[in-house]
């Protein structure tokens, strides 16, 4: 499965969940979603990652970097509960669950 | 969170979500035909927003409570939902999920 068509895969209720919104997808986003991206890199070790910025879905200016969507592909996840694989994702994003970011979309799959 | 079988912590009010998360939890329940449900309006009460992430050790709302336990937020609800978990989570509960007998239209048709 590569990444390419794992994030062209269609969600009925998403619609477009992990395409480019307002350009947040484009390059490195802000230093929260770098962040982000950094940790979830750290403690999931991904085959796959994309961290998005919807803030301004939610009525921020761009680069508010308050709502954030997340898809993560890892081997951690296997044999764990969709709740399960959700706290996993909020350990590694604590901090930052605990300041700026108020909202957080996951998708968690296994490889 | 046991005052009744489905418990929602929100933003806003069923007739008005106040959230684009808070209005998924309360448009998949209105598809399985549940209206009759607990919702409270975390933005009323700042000690009960922060109170209820405690208690679940969850760090967002919304948040869904089935049966007292905690079930998960709009991502898992509706994760539940697209796979048919949640109509038997609610006949555990004793209610009976309007897609249900969405579906015995469809086959008597």
């Amino acid at each position: 499965l590569s990444p390419l068509s794992l994030s062209r895969s269609p969600s009925p209720m998403r619609g477009p969940l992990l395409a480019a919104a307002g350009g947040a997808m484009g390059g490195p986003g802000g230093p929260l979603a770098r962040a982000i991206r950094h940790k979830l890199t750290v403690a999931l070790q991904p085959t796959h990652l994309e961290v998005r910025d919807d803030s301004p879905r939610h009525g921020g200016p761009p680069g508010a970097e308050t709502h954030f969507g997340v898809l993560v592909v890892s081997g951690r996840f296997a044999g764990l509960a969709p709740l399960q694989r959700h706290r996993l994702v909020h350990e590694a994003l604590r901090d930052e669950l605990a300041g700026p970011l108020h909202a957080l979309q996951i998708i968690a799959r296994t490889p | 969170v046991r005052e009744h079988p489905v418990v929602v912590f929100m933003k806003g009010s069923p007739a008005q979500p106040q959230c684009g998360f808070s209005n998924a939890v309360v448009q998949i329940l209105r598809l399985h035909g549940v209206e009759d449900y607990r919702a409270h309006d975390v933005l009323q009460d700042p000690d009960l927003r922060q109170g209820i992430k405690n208690y679940s050790n969850w760090p967002t709302i919304p948040q869904v409570y089935l049966n007292g336990e905690f079930v998960g937020g709009c991502d898992i609800l509706l994760q539940m939902h697209q796979n048919g978990d949640l109509v038997e989570e609610l006949k555990k509960l004793g209610i009976r999920s309007a897609l249900l007998d969405a579906e015995k239209d469809q086959e008597k048709k």
